[in-house]
């Protein structure tokens, strides 16, 4: 497919982030090391999960519920880390306010509170996009197309760009309404984000599983 | 607000991701993507080879791969751009015949992919790419326009600047698949496209012919080893050299448009298969050391490209080097060979026809002795004849060369046929086994053996028991074309594994290129499988076992003149007594010296080699064939364009929404 679809293809995939790096996140350094931290604390969450299925695997391939039960843990641990992650945030906003006030600056705005959510969601989001996208990228460089049997009308190098922009837009927004549902109490979007996180798992696993639906 | 906004847009995003969860990676990692994307077809390609006057076969045209969207020949009336073309066997010459009549066909014939087919519908009756007169420079006679091979088309003997390959059944089946899988998505902006690598170094070098190829050493001049024997040892310190010798010889080399794909079964690996088996039955006889006539066995090689073989062996009977020591050819008495003798079954009678040359005493004994053989073969109905007066001479044969050399030999060519080759795909690559018959080559071995053991014993020793106790091990040649004929069991066979152990499972008989410096005794991976494989079994057949020693092979064996057998195999061979050697094989006007081949001019001590074309092999770094799909360049120049289009478009939306959200925060 050439240079040019191999980066048509990156850019479709994380170009809104960079444009949110670029806009955004590069302003404040605060936000970078955010970011990075949260992209971190992803990967590590998921090197720890696969060492706990390690045991298990390979899983057969016809029956659903060994699937069922890898997604709904590594949901319910990384929804965990969510909470984690905001504990952590909450004890960091707290020593933030307190050097402020010793400093007689103002204390954190909603928008930096905001912001910070994003940055973290980002941080999630770019890693998904990268180890599961852009990682396959590199034959999208070469001459030759891809075009998968159950998908048959998008290259499966487009199929995973769009995917993988996806999951970007969710995991930032998904930090930031489970940041705002924590703040506010509001249980409603705290339940919200792990929900909408463990049915987008488990929509993949009916697809994968069902032979006979084509997915575009 | 903030956040409600938030949650509505999330709230789409999340649909879209509905829509689009599922699509999982069913490969375990990208290389299997990568192996899933481009497929590597397995093919018999078809190289360049150079004489002294230009180049035959086919190469890449520069130095990069050739890139060509793949379609019929049936619907490729008119070509647009450079295509490769599919062909089916049976569309093969008409598509040669196209190129050489209309070049704007050719120029955009950009490779050429060939079906290998199994339906026996589609099977061809005759084919095949050499000339009517093989190697007709050679002959002794005039009339070089007598068309033994009248069925030949001379296609391997033109230059073509493209790549042709042969594809196998899995590559053939592998094409299909993708072919088929591209026609049925229906998509315009996709091809299926060929990509085939046959970058030759001649071509790379601008080297268009053998001797600034040699010079360049961007090329290797074809050879091998050819092997002879002596059924009876030769006794070299002894001083009584005076037996006259009978030589019998065959060829164990074929050609075909496609170098890996030239079995050669009828031509000439059935009198290959006869000679050993006439061997083998004439060394269980008793009384062999009380022959009058020493009986001298020699197969060569590289006769399709210029009798390299015969030539050489005659070089080295002058030069009395190593590699001939014990023979002297003033002793020649008579010359038999054994030519295409593999299908002479015709309505339960095997018919052979004998060509003979020169007038002469020997000549008449050799065919009574033929027709003593005959009688003594009567219930096996094998009949053997002399050729046809109408002739112009004999067929193509190693014999032509020992003609050029001495026109006064008298030599016999035994062959199934009498005016025209019966081989009707003769030098072609569909030349194999089911083109010869089994019982047509132990006929034709019998009849050879019982014909060496009257002209070589004395005729009172003669009587019919001794000849029909003569008989051949009709197992051992259903063995042997197992081994010579088949992929499996193919060299893998126990027969083959019994003397050496064999670089490759499937045989094939393309001479190939000397590799490094020839000499008598060389180096054992620089000698064919095939050759290795005969030296050890005619050492065997005709060796006596040594006396005094044990028989492991060991370093004392060569030292007390024994030969080692078997010594590539695990048990590390065996030291038996046997004259049995290695005769390079390669043009008699090249010379190796100080690591590069020279080129002689022509001596007027062999008239014969001024004819010679001096075939070399370029050479080549790999040769490769891959198919996959391809995305026209305006869809990729599409993706590049959303890529870019999204991230600039988000980038809009950021600085709407950090506005937005500025002024709602400016109105708290």
């Amino acid at each position: 497919m050439t240079v040019a679809a191999g980066i048509g293809y990156a850019l479709l995939a994380l170009g809104p982030s960079i444009s949110l790096f670029v806009s955004v996140i590069s302003k404040k350094p605060f936000l970078i090391l955010t970011l990075l931290s949260s992209t971190l604390l992803w990967l590590i969450s998921l090197i720890i999960l696969s060492g706990i299925w390690r045991p298990f695997l390979p899983l057969s391939s016809t029956t659903w519920w060994p699937y069922g039960i890898l997604i709904f843990t590594a949901v319910a641990f990384q929804e965990g880390l969510r909470i984690l992650f905001w504990k952590i945030y909450k004890r960091l906003e707290d020593t933030l306010d307190a050097f402020a006030d010793r400093v007689s600056k103002p204390r954190l705005f909603l928008t930096d509170k905001m912001q910070i959510a994003l940055a973290g969601g980002l941080g999630h989001g770019v890693a998904h996009a990268v180890f599961f996208c852009l990682s396959l990228l590199t034959p999208a460089f070469g001459p030759a197309t891809a075009f998968v049997d159950r998908c048959s009308q998008m290259p499966f190098f487009l199929v995973s760009a769009v995917i993988a922009l996806a999951f970007v837009t969710i995991h930032t927004f998904s930090m930031l309404i489970a940041f705002n549902g924590y703040a506010e109490g509001n249980k409603v979007d705290q339940f919200f984000v792990p929900i909408v996180h463990l049915a987008s798992g488990m929509v993949n696993i009916i697809q994968r599983l069902n032979k006979n639906s084509s997915i575009c | 607000m903030a956040s409600k906004f938030v949650y509505f847009l999330s709230f789409f995003i999340f649909r879209l991701h509905f829509a689009l969860a599922g699509q999982t990676n069913l490969m375990e990692s990208v290389p299997d993507l990568h192996n899933s994307m481009y497929k590597v077809l397995d093919g018999y390609p078809c190289v360049r080879l150079l004489n002294l006057s230009g180049e035959i076969g086919c190469s890449n045209p520069g130095r990069e791969k050739v890139l060509a969207p793949i379609i019929r020949f049936k619907n490729a009336n008119e070509l647009s751009q450079s295509s490769a073309i599919l062909l089916s066997m049976g569309e093969f010459q008409n598509f040669f015949k196209r190129i050489s009549n209309d070049s704007t066909f050719a120029r955009n014939v950009g490779g050429v992919l060939v079906e290998s087919g199994a339906e026996p519908q589609n099977m061809l009756k005759e084919f095949s790419p050499a000339r009517k007169f093989p190697q007709a420079e050679f002959s002794p006679y005039r009339s070089t326009n007598y068309k033994w091979n009248p069925i030949g088309s001379g296609i391997m003997w033109n230059a073509y600047n493209f790549p042709v390959f042969l594809l196998s059944e899995s590559g053939t089946l592998t094409l299909q698949e993708e072919v088929v899988r591209n026609e049925k998505s229906k998509k315009s902006y996709t091809s299926v496209v060929a990509e085939f690598d046959l970058v030759m170094q001649t071509m790379k070098a601008g080297t268009h012919d053998s001797e600034s190829c040699l010079k360049e050493e961007t090329c290797l001049p074809l050879g091998g080893y050819s092997v002879w024997s002596s059924l009876r040892p030769i006794n070299i310190s002894s001083s009584d050299h005076s037996k006259p010798i009978i030589l019998t010889m065959a060829s164990m080399d074929s050609a075909s448009f496609f170098r890996d794909k030239s079995l050669g079964a009828e031509s000439p690996i059935s009198g290959l298969i006869a000679l050993m088996a006439a061997v083998d039955a004439l060394s269980h006889v008793d009384g062999l050391d009380k022959l009058s006539k020493q009986l001298v066995f020699l197969v060569s090689t590289g006769e399709a490209w210029g009798y390299l073989g015969s030539r050489r062996f005659l070089l080295e009977l002058d030069l009395q080097s190593d590699a001939v020591r014990g023979l002297n050819s003033s002793l020649f008495e008579m010359v038999v060979e054994v030519g295409s003798v593999g299908k002479g079954f015709n309505q339960g009678i095997q018919n052979f026809y004998a060509h003979s040359t020169g007038v002469s005493s020997a000549l008449n004994k050799t065919l009574d002795a033929l027709k003593r053989a005959q009688d003594s073969l009567k219930s096996d109905n094998v009949t053997i004849s002399s050729a046809s007066a109408s002739n112009p001479g004999i067929p193509p044969s190693s014999l032509m060369a020992f003609l050029k050399k001495n026109s006064l030999t008298s030599g016999i060519v035994l062959e199934d046929f009498d005016t025209v080759f019966s081989n009707k795909f003769y030098h072609s690559h569909l030349d194999e086994l089911s083109n010869v018959n089994s019982s047509s080559i132990v006929a034709a071995a019998s009849l050879i053996a019982r014909t060496l053991y009257t002209l070589a014993s004395d005729t009172k020793d003669l009587s019919s028991s001794s000849l029909t106790a003569i008989k051949v091990n009709v197992s051992l040649v259903e063995e042997l074309m197992g081994c010579l004929l088949r992929c499996d069991p193919g060299l893998s066979c126990e027969l083959v594994k019994k003397y050496i152990s064999p670089t490759d499972t499937c045989p094939s008989h393309y001479v190939g290129v000397i590799i490094d410096e020839p000499t008598s005794t060389p180096y054992p991976p620089y000698v064919g499988d095939v050759s290795r494989f005969l030296w050890n079994f005619l050492a065997d057949r005709t060796s006596i076992p040594r006396e005094n020693t044990s028989p492991v092979c060991s370093e004392d064996c060569s030292s007390k003149g024994g030969v080692c057998i078997g010594a590539e195999t695990d048990g590390k061979g065996v030291c038996v007594v046997s004259t049995t050697r290695y005769v390079p094989a390669y043009s008699t006007r090249l010379k190796f010296e100080s690591g590069t081949w020279t080129v002689l001019p022509p001596n007027s001590s062999e008239p014969i080699g001024i004819l010679d074309p001096i075939w070399t092999e370029s050479n080549w770094n790999v040769i490769g064939l891959r198919v996959y799909t391809i995305q026209s360049a305006a869809y990729d120049r599409l993706v590049l364009l959303g890529g870019i289009s999204i991230t600039i478009l988000a980038y809009l939306a950021i600085l709407i929404t950090k506005s937005i959200i500025t002024k709602a925060m400016k109105q708290d």
